[in-house]
Parts: structure tokens; C-alpha cells; sequence
């Protein structure tokens, strides 16, 4: 069987296959839309699932090249004469199909993840979940192609299905809306696109997937493989019974993947032996580069009065609304990693940790204004804050920055004590100096 | 006129074209039927343009390329010919749309893909046979249609099939693409390919 294989592999389009899918994947993780899987593992296995868009209908049309081969070579009714089965004469081509594919969507997965080797640790069950479905997604696809191939061997019939697959990957939304859970049954992309730090894929949306991807593969193969029209009716059966079984196991409600959140990634990891400055999860791997300034904060914030005395990300997510715990006792600061997975403004993260001091309680909508808020931080560390960060706010804190350094030292220290009292009972207005704006 | 007849059936015209009407029809009451608006979205006018320019592919080849080689005719002319044809098949099908419930425009987007993605797989048909000409205009333009960018230059040329009509990066790529697919084409030709293999494409 191995020798059987090892031809197939060499005569078929597995290894043009796989080589196509690995690079364009590979590509489109990098370049498509910005590097969207900086926060970990997690992030990568769902981009890997959005960029299914491109990758499922090329597996179609790379299953159905292939599937017309014996046409190509008019070799048909040859091959109809021999005593073989034609289950068993179609076994080599539709396993080295499928691992092609695999291989190629596990390389374009490798290809992202030595992008994530240095930072991320968390690596969480569902992101093998998330992966295999994706596997799934493109065996069915090069399989269904094959069916298609053989039962329509022509020459547009590949690029056709490869139109048709982007084309029902991008009207299965359209089409089933405001049933939203009805979509992510039938499109392994749906609501893969931008995922949060903390985002999950809940087990029974990538066990529904996994059904319904399941039953289409192996129609796929029954398809491909059946030699009269019964049998190909007969083959229709178990994607019928898959989508049936799908659309029960799916849990029937609004933004069930974008609304997910993995408790376990927001829990929050402390610095070894230096409990007051902790990072959740997911972000654990930045500790090295954000502890010089977490200390560095804490060591400011000590000469305010009643100050916080820990650092602790801000695990916040609003969809939907989830504070992190809350403590005046703790300065929040928000994490974001940019494009090299590292910290997103490393030299902004003690000015915004000590800020972290200012804020007001969750949900409190009269929080004194972030341009007073960094004010306050950065007379405290003694600087000017930068005023290269986004816009206007920080424009401000340059401004509400020199308005305190002008003022007496006591007088200042009073401004910012009383803000960051007014910040922890949100009281309405509140600012450094009343008439600022 | 005979011999027209016996050339385009030779390039499978007979199947071809009617694949291309059915094509266009198809995606024209997709937009008719399901959306609410009359202007057709461009991701769909590129994919029409994709799928008329694929099905076209099918006929740059013949049964039998060596044995056409040896005919005293001048092949170039044809070529030449049968590729105009093609662009002017595909661009009066789109504008055909115009004034339907699911118009097919603007116009500049429909005739500078065309031209370009024509001359795409014109030169892929030159280069690997019009059996395997399809490969990169294919994965090409379903990485333009979902992931556009206009930001910045790289990606307007990366990216030329969904840009806006006006844009000159995109029109040099088509322009070029047009130019090399032509030139290639109509001096040598499709690809030798094996003939049981292009005999019932």
C-alpha cells in the first residue's frame, strides 16, 4: 500500500496541491490584512480559519483537477475493464489528496506560529479544535472536488467550483441571516475574522463543524468512489443526516464565536516572586518586557497618597460587557501587542500603567479624561508624556502636563490627589483644571 | 465561412460560448434575485469577469497543436483575432446588464480586467497550456476579490483586479499583463500539450 501510495503521490496533483495551498496560506497570514494573530495561539488558529476564504475553494478546484484525470487521459473505459473494484482503485488518490491538504494547512499553521514562538505560551484544547476542523474543512472540500471532477470532467469545471465555493463561503451570511448559528454551521470562516485576545471557539460550535465537515467529506469520497447512480444518490445521504445532526448539536444563539470569551486566558499570571504585577494568560509571555516599567510604575505611584500598589492588565472585553476585577488597590492597564508580537508602545507602558491610577471604577462613564489622566501620570514620573500617540487626547496631556509643572509643587500634587479621588467615586466632570478642553 | 466554422469548432466555441452566456445569466439573477440594490458589487463584476475569462481559457487551445503547426495559414492573425473576440465577448456580456435590474459596472473596471486577465491567461496558456492557463488567474483574483488593499502601492498592484476604475497602478498591471499575454500568444501560440489530454478538455 505504501508503494501504491508513494506513485500516487509522485503521479497526481498532491504535492502542486499542497505546495499552492502552503504558500498561499502562508502568504495570506502575513500579508492579507496586517498580522491579526499577534496575542497567541489561539488568534492563529482562527486566522488560519478565516483565510479558509481563500484556501477552501482552491482545494475544490485542486480535487477536481485531479478527479478528471482518468478523463484527461481518456482512460475511462480502460480502467472500467478491470476486475478491480473502483472503491479500491480510488483509495490511493483519495488519501493523498487529503494529506496533501493537511499538510499543507499544518505548514501554513507552522509558518505562523514561528511568528509566535518567542512570545506566546498559552496554548489552550480548543485551538487544536479550531485547527482540526480547519483540516476537516479542506479534506471535504478536495474530496467533494474529486466527486465533482469525475462526475463533470471538463476543463472550466475546477476554476468554476473554485468561483462557486468563494461564492457560497460569501453568501452563506446573506443568506441565513439573522440566523447567525445556522451560518457558522455551514461556513468554517464565519466569525473568524479579527479575534480578541481573549477569544475562544466554544467545543460544541467545532464539534457542530466538525459533523457537518464530516459528513460532506464523506460524501465526498462515497461520490467519487460510486460507480452508478444509485450509489451516487445514495451518497447524498449522509450530508443530509450531517447537516440535521450539525444544526442540532449548534448551539442556537447570537454571536456564539465572536461573544465567547476563554476564562482561562484572562486569568491573570503574577511575575515570579513579585506578586504585584500580573498579566493574564494569554499575555504571560510579555512579562519580561513589561516588568522594567510595571516596576518602574509602582515605584512612581508610591508617592501618591493611598496609591495603587499593583499593576494588573486590563482584561476588559465588551462583547460582551466583561469588567476585570476591580480594586483601588491595583492600577489597570490595557495590553496590546503589535504587528511583531511584541509590546505594541513599549515606552508608553509606564506612562500608562501609572495612569492605570486614574481611571474609575468599571462602567463609570464620568472617568476623568485620558489627556488628564496621562497629565497627572507623567507629572508624577516627572516627564513630558510623549505626544506621539493617538491624537488628540494625548495632545491634551502635553498641554494639562505643562498647565501642572507651572504650578507650585504642593498645589500640583493636590490637583492630581484630588483627581485620583474623584476618579475612584466617578464624580461627574471631573478634570485637572475645570476650564480645560 | 466554413472554414470559420470548422475553427471555432475546433476551439470548442460551440460549448464555450454558450457556457459564458450561462454564466453571465446565472450570476446577473443571483444579484436580480437576492439584492436589493441595482449596482452589482464589484467583488461579483470581478468574479463574473474571472468566470467568462476562465471559460474562454478553454478555447486557446486546439485537438492537435503540432499538426495545425505544419497548415500554411498565418496562425498570428487568428490568434490575434480569436482574442479580440474573447475580450469583446466578455465586456459586451457585462454591459449588456446596463440598464437591468443588476447592473454590471463601471465600465472602466469591466474592460481593464478583461483586457488584463485575458491577457493573463493568454500567457499561461503560451507559457503551460491553456489546460493549466487558469492556475494563476484563478488564485490571483480570488485573493484580490476578498483581501483588497489601495495601501500602499505594492498592494494596489497586488491587488489590481478589485481597485477602483481610476486607478494607474492597477491599469499599467492590466495594461502590461494584456500586452505580454497578446504578444505571447499570438507569436507562438498555446503550449504544446500531449493531444489525448486537450483532445476532450
Amino acid at each position: 500500500m505504501t508503494h501504491v501510495l508513494g506513485i500516487e503521490l509522485r503521479r497526481s496533483a498532491a504535492i502542486g496541491s499542497a505546495l499552492i495551498l502552503a504558500v498561499v496560506g502562508a502568504l495570506a497570514l502575513y500579508f492579507a490584512e496586517g498580522i491579526a494573530f499577534t496575542d497567541g495561539w489561539m488568534q492563529l488558529a482562527m486566522s488560519q480559519r478565516l483565510f479558509l476564504a481563500l484556501l477552501w475553494p482552491l482545494a475544490l478546484a485542486a480535487g477536481a483537477w485531479q478527479g478528471r484525470r482518468e478523463h484527461r487521459w481518456k482512460v475511462t473505459e480502460l480502467f472500467a475493464t478491470t476486475p478491480r473494484p473502483v472503491a479500491q482503485r480510488m483509495r490511493p488518490v483519495i488519501l493523498v489528496m487529503a494529506a496533501a491538504v493537511t499538510v499543507a494547512y499544518l505548514v501554513m499553521g507552522l509558518a505562523g506560529g514561528a511568528w509566535l514562538i518567542g512570545t506566546a505560551d498559552y496554548l489552550p484544547a480548543p485551538f487544536f479544535a479550531v485547527t482540526a476542523v480547519g483540516v476537516l474543512a479542506l479534506v471535504a472540500a478536495v474530496w467533494l472536488g474529486l466527486a465533482i471532477g469525475r462526475l463533470l470532467p471538463w476543463l472550466i469545471t475546477a476554476p468554476a467550483l473554485a468561483i462557486a465555493g468563494l461564492g457560497l463561503l460569501l453568501t452563506i451570511p446573506g443568506a441565513t441571516r439573522p440566523r447567525g448559528w445556522l451560518a457558522l454551521v455551514f461556513s468554517p470562516i464565519y466569525e473568524m475574522n479579527m479575534p480578541d485576545a481573549f477569544a475562544t471557539v466554544p467545543g460544541r460550535v467545532s464539534a457542530a463543524q466538525a459533523i457537518w465537515l464530516l459528513a460532506l467529506a464523506v460524501t465526498g469520497v462515497l461520490l467519487y468512489a460510486a460507480a452508478t447512480w444509485r450509489l451516487r444518490v445514495a451518497a447524498l445521504l449522509p450530508v443530509l443526516l450531517g447537516a440535521a445532526l450539525a444544526i442540532t448539536v449548534m448551539p442556537h444563539g447570537k454571536r456564539v464565536v465572536t461573544g465567547a470569551i476563554d476564562p482561562v486566558a484572562k486569568e491573570l499570571v503574577c511575575a515570579d516572586q513579585e506578586p504585584a504585577v500580573c498579566l493574564s494568560r494569554v499575555h504571560a509571555g510579555l512579562m519580561p518586557e513589561f516588568l522594567p516599567s510595571a516596576r518602574q510604575a509602582l515605584t512612581v505611584l508610591a508617592a501618591l497618597p493611598g496609591g495603587p500598589t499593583r499593576v494588573h492588565e486590563d482584561t476588559t472585553t465588551y462583547v460582551p460587557t466583561r469588567y476585570a476585577p476591580w480594586d483601588p488597590g491595583v492600577a489597570l492597564v490595557r495590553l496590546d501587542t503589535g504587528q511583531d508580537t511584541h509590546l505594541a508602545d513599549p515606552e508608553l507602558a509606564l506612562g500608562d500603567a501609572v495612569a492605570g491610577a486614574f481611571t474609575g471604577p468599571p462602567g463609570c462613564e464620568d472617568a476623568p479624561p485620558l489627556g488628564d489622566q496621562l497629565a497627572a501620570a507623567y507629572w508624577l514620573i516627572g516627564t513630558e508624556p510623549p505626544a506621539d500617540g493617538n491624537g488628540a487626547e494625548r495632545d491634551r496631556a502635553v498641554d494639562v502636563w505643562h498647565r501642572l509643572k507651572a504650578l507650585p509643587g504642593s498645589e500640583a500634587q493636590a490637583k492630581v490627589v484630588a483627581l485620583r479621588a474623584a476618579a475612584l467615586k466617578c464624580t461627574p466632570g471631573t478634570a485637572l483644571f475645570g476650564d480645560a478642553s | 465561412m466554413r472554414w470559420l466554422t470548422l475553427y471555432l469548432r475546433s476551439r470548442r466555441a460551440p460549448i464555450a460560448i454558450p457556457a459564458a452566456v450561462t454564466g453571465m445569466v446565472l450570476m446577473w439573477s443571483l444579484w436580480a434575485g437576492f439584492s436589493d440594490t441595482r449596482t452589482v458589487a464589484v467583488q461579483t463584476v470581478v468574479t463574473t469577469v474571472l468566470l467568462l475569462v476562465v471559460v474562454l481559457t478553454a478555447t486557446l487551445g486546439s485537438p492537435d497543436d503540432a499538426l495545425e503547426a505544419t497548415a500554411a495559414i498565418s496562425w498570428p492573425v487568428r490568434r490575434l483575432l480569436h482574442l479580440l473576440a474573447g475580450f469583446l465577448l466578455v465586456v459586451v456580456l457585462l454591459l449588456l446588464t446596463t440598464g437591468t435590474n443588476a447592473e454590471f459596472g463601471p465600465a472602466g473596471l469591466i474592460v481593464r480586467d478583461a483586457a488584463g486577465l485575458l491577457g493573463l491567461t493568454a500567457l499561461g496558456a503560451a507559457v503551460a497550456g491553456p489546460a493549466r492557463a487558469w492556475f494563476l488567474p484563478l488564485g490571483w483574483t480570488l485573493a484580490a476579490i476578498l483581501f483588497p488593499r489601495a495601501e500602499p502601492l505594492a498592494g494596489r498592484i497586488l491587488t489590481w483586479q478589485s481597485q477602483a476604475p481610476d486607478s494607474v497602478a492597477a491599469a499599467v498591471v492590466a495594461g502590461v499583463l494584456a500586452a505580454a499575454g497578446l504578444v505571447a500568444y499570438v507569436a507562438g501560440g498555446p503550449a504544446r500539450s500531449a493531444p489525448a489530454e486537450m483532445a476532450q478538455a
